[in-house]
């Protein structure tokens, strides 16, 4: 008999804002141990939650680019548990009135063909503090992360393997980072991921019983774990067992999913209206300065790349892999810069510093519009490209002003003094090409090409020396 | 600081507020010298009465000086400029504990005065100390505060009533100050008409949480135990008003502005169940009502029955999430153990007492899994229904009147072991705190065994201060509410 695996996604993914969700504490992990705290995070008693208008606007932008039915109006509810990381002994979340509903995860299927994973919901919730184990029994509690925000995006189930479940979770951390909403590292948690499996016979249409699998925080876990749980499920029911509904711990090391809790032992979260805040209300106004201040969206710059820029599709793979690189491309495009150089000098040359460097674009220290300047030297042959190169090269010095050394560079090689020299050097010493040149036979005029360059360590310009052979020959 | 070195004369002690402002200005005492006698006062009487739990004689000497001195060169005076005043033991202050009155917050000293507090303060009121009050403000007799339970100035074999008992006790017996209180079922209200002072709840949302041990979030409200409603109207203008720390706040408009002419009695207030030296006291009251003018009909409120169940089960559901954060790690006293679960269980143990731990696990029952539904969801449909009923009701009549409490203060003792005895103090206040409204509660005199009757009117939301005119008018016109209790004010 052959099965079908069905996969459900839990999302939780930090939101990337100044502050935290219900008071002005710093939100952020470079920070010591209960450093950014305050009555309000800590649940002292007396204070109160007052949401922060960041958060909504990113929850928005999180909506918006999701596909996402925005509600205009939701509202906070109370998830009570203990836990010695959740010092108010509630966790403020949204769980009867979600502030979105609907929406799709875009992905694609193993075979290439494009697919849409539909979502439940999206609500947003604050985060709890971390709990340190250490070796000697002892637990540390740190409440820096306590009251971050988060947003959970829920998918309603749909048949998949686990790489195309991989491959929705990654479609979601894109699009979250590219608009700005989420850091979206898994491996320092600020993405998670709970997976739902079930399986069911292959000619079936009814969902078979669900495990959870809880706290995934890596692609390859999510895709190894949904093939492992189904393989373990369809055992048991081809062993004629039952799946039982219950949560599971994926064991990467071992490669197991063991069990947790079963249904009956899943805590009772006692949710109720929070009455220490008022109804969520987001106004089509508030939606639409969203939608306005959004970057544009991935697929709408690849066609434009595509038509409009006439950029192979196979280069546009390493532009669009991040945002902010196509925006620093687009930049320099802007800055004067036709688009195919700029997309070379992109790939070939400032890719290749910041690997080098381990740097991300927004440290890269040559502006732009420097770059452009560069470029747009050498198409206009004021600049030979070995020469651009170094120059760009000595511009990623901090102290070094890329527009100065264009022009200082660009002097130079106007210096036809220093350009005549190298000529008249290389043609005295090669009087056997120069013969044959005014014989007629032009096959020499690269030879002495090279020897001139070499001589200017590259730096001669090929254009004017070329001129300038003929001029003597003449 | 010897009684040699005061020389001025002092108000009369059954002085309201509004009196004192008045003789301060007159320059016939000091603020330092009213503020040493009303310390004096707590020491002896509030203390004895088991009231003042705290007094912050430092503090309070230090701000009488710096008012003085104010006055002295003439600069700007606050609108309440060397008025005493006291903050129950469940609001915060930055002298002093906020323990509410509860074991596991023993010695919590906030960091911040609370909203409502500050706001006092910096209109020149004095902070002079904290009021004893039932723990977490659950209960409706102050037996249940660590501190000891609190006397009835009027028969101290009696109780003051409850939660705000101190602050009750306090301004029954003596003149001057005003006492903050919280008032989520009654709070307020009952002890002011059980030891014959004024109480104003005001709409929620109208004076800031901030600060506040929160009970039952979407009930409580802080508000002022005060001589008269005149004070009490000073006191609310300075307090009320949107508070950028609390979410819920907000900045009200009355809905008219004109007095409240018409009202309606609630029929249901004058049931069988409400004793007949109370119901007696009511209609007198309607009578004095009709001759100063106004139109009095008798208005039925059919919810009334419904509302103490509705109310036990909400505020105990909000309650039980509250007092959650009480765990022994972050906040309350720590039980050491070897395991988290027996932490959790003993600190909470320990730190509570029973009427706590019974109100945590019935809130904890109503949202539970299974009985949400019947319970918590149930309520809230019948709040929804309370409020409709009481707003449709208040499009008819500009307020609604009723007793405060079914009966006299009871026996300390009386009821403490028996909790439905205990609740049933609550049937006509709650209705107030479930739809929200405005409430203020004032002296109507005396029974026949000297113990104070109070009675209540309710407006719409935002109203407070129309319903203070009213009650001003009231007061104006019978001043049996002036005298205080025998031996009350030394």
């Amino acid at each position: 008999m052959s099965w079908t695996t069905v996969v459900g996604l839990e999302i939780h993914a930090q939101m990337a804002t100044q502050t935290k969700m219900f008071c002005s504490c710093r939100r952020g992990s470079s920070i010591s141990p209960n450093e950014s705290i305050c009555p309000v995070c800590v649940g002292w008693p007396g204070a109160l939650p007052v949401l922060q208008s960041e958060a909504i606007r990113c929850a928005i932008r999180a909506a918006l680019c999701l596909h996402c039915d925005i509600q205009e109006f939701s509202r906070f509810d109370r998830k009570n548990y203990f836990y010695p990381d959740l010092p108010k002994g509630y966790q403020i979340s949204q769980f009867y009135r979600p502030y979105a509903l609907g929406g799709v995860i875009p992905f694609e299927r193993e075979d290439g063909s494009p697919a849409e994973l539909p979502l439940v919901r999206i609500h947003m919730e604050e985060d709890a503090g971390k709990s340190i184990h250490e070796s000697d029994g002892t637990s540390r509690i740190d409440l820096n992360r306590c009251s971050s925000p988060l947003l959970e995006i829920v998918s309603e189930p749909l048949p998949m393997t686990g790489k195309e479940a991989a491959s929705c979770v990654r479609s979601v951390r894109d699009l979250l980072r590219w608009v700005g909403v989420c850091d979206g590292d898994m491996e320092k948690g600020n993405l998670r991921c709970d997976v739902n499996v079930s399986v069911m016979p292959a000619e079936s249409s009814e969902y078979g019983t669900r495990t959870e699998l809880k706290n995934l925080n890596s692609f390859v876990s999510i895709e190894r774990s949904v093939l492992v749980e189904s393989a373990r499920q369809i055992e048991v029911l081809t062993g004629g067992g039952e799946i039982r509904q219950e949560t599971r711990l994926w064991d990467q090391d071992r490669e197991i999913t063991e069990s947790m809790r079963g249904k009956e032992d899943s805590p009772d979260y006692r949710y109720f209206p929070e009455p220490d805040l008022p109804v969520v209300q987001i106004g089509s106004q508030d939606v639409e300065e969203q939608r306005a201040a959004l970057p544009e969206m991935p697929e709408v710059r690849l066609s434009r790349w595509l038509n409009d820029y006439g950029f192979p599709q196979l280069e546009t793979v390493p532009l669009m892999a991040r945002r902010a690189n196509g925006d620093y491309l687009e930049e320099v495009i802007q800055a004067g810069a036709d688009p195919a150089s700029a997309s070379n000098w992109f790939r070939g040359e400032v890719l290749r510093h910041l690997n080098d460097r381990s740097e991300k674009i927004e440290d890269f220290p040559v502006k732009a519009a420097d770059l452009a300047a560069l470029i747009s030297a050498v198409k206009e042959d004021r600049l030979s490209g070995g020469r651009a190169k170094s120059l760009l090269q000595e511009a990623l010095d901090p102290a070094v002003c890329l527009n100065s050394l264009i022009e200082e560079a660009g002097s130079q090689e106007q210096d036809t003094d220093a350009l005549a020299g190298w000529v008249d050097q290389v043609m005295q010493e090669n009087p056997d090409a120069i013969a044959k040149i005014k014989a007629g036979d032009m096959k020499p005029m690269g030879f002495l090409m090279g020897q001139i360059m070499k001589l200017s360590s590259g730096q001669a310009h090929p254009k004017k020396v070329q001129e300038l052979i003929r001029s003597r020959l003449s | 600081m010897s009684e040699s070195a005061d020389s001025g004369v002092l108000p009369a002690p059954e002085s309201t507020s509004l009196e004192v402002m008045a003789h301060l200005k007159t320059g016939k005492c000091t603020t330092v010298e009213l503020i040493r006698h009303y310390l004096k006062y707590l020491e002896t009487i509030g203390r004895d009465l088991g009231a003042a739990v705290e007094i912050l004689s430092d503090s309070a000497l230090a701000a009488a000086q710096e008012s003085d001195t104010r006055r002295a060169s003439g600069k700007p005076l606050g609108c309440l400029e060397g008025v005493p005043f006291t903050a129950k033991m469940n609001i915060a202050t930055r002298e002093g504990t906020t323990d509410a009155a509860s074991g596991m917050l023993r010695g919590f000293a906030a960091s911040e005065d609370s909203t409502a507090v500050a706001r006092l303060r910096a209109e020149g009121a004095i902070l002079v100390g904290k009021s004893n009050c039932d723990e977490f403000a659950m209960g409706a007799s102050n037996e249940s505060s660590h501190h000891g339970v609190v006397h009835n100035p009027w028969d101290r074999d009696r109780v003051p009533g409850g939660s705000s008992g101190g602050a009750a006790a306090l301004a029954g017996s003596f003149g001057w100050a005003f006492h903050l209180g919280s008032d989520t079922g009654g709070s307020i209200r009952q002890p002011a008409a059980f030891c014959g002072a004024t109480g104003m709840k005001p709409t929620w949302g109208r004076v800031s949480r901030r600060g506040l041990v929160a009970f039952g979030s979407s009930l409580d409200q802080i508000g002022p135990l005060t001589r008269d409603a005149r004070d009490a109207q000073l006191v609310l203008s300075v307090m009320e008003g949107r508070d950028p720390l609390d979410a819920t706040s907000q900045s009200f408009n009355p809905s008219e502005t004109s007095s409240m002419k018409r009202i309606g009695l609630v029929s249901e207030g004058l049931t069988e169940a409400i004793a007949p030296e109370i119901r007696q006291r009511t209609v007198e009251v309607v009578e004095r009502l009709k001759k100063m003018g106004h139109e009095v009909v008798e208005v039925s409120l059919g919810t009334l029955s419904k509302a103490n169940a509705c109310y036990q089960v909400i505020a105990t559901a909000e309650a039980s999430s509250n007092l959650a954060r009480f765990d022994g790690i972050h906040t309350g006293q720590r039980v050491q153990s070897e395991d988290l679960e027996e932490l959790y269980s003993k600190s909470r143990r320990q730190g509570f007492g029973a009427e706590v731990r019974r109100r945590i696990m019935l809130g904890t029952f109503v949202l539970s899994s299974g009985y949400i539904d019947a319970y918590y969801g149930k309520a809230q449909q019948v709040r929804r229904e309370i409020r409709q009923e009481m707003l449709s009701a208040l499009d008819k009549v500009d307020s609604l009147m009723m007793p405060v409490s079914p009966f006299a203060p009871f026996r300390i003792g009386e009821r403490v072991s028996d909790p439905l005895a205990l609740y049933a103090c609550d049937i006509l206040t709650v209705t107030a705190n479930l739809a929200g409204v405005p409430a203020v509660a004032i002296p109507c005199g005396f029974d026949s065994e000297g113990l104070p009757i109070g009675l209540q009117w309710m407006g719409k939301h935002g109203d407070d201060h129309r319903l203070l005119d009213l009650a001003t008018s009231l007061q104006d016109q019978d001043d049996s509410w002036r005298g205080l209790p025998p031996g009350g004010s030394q």
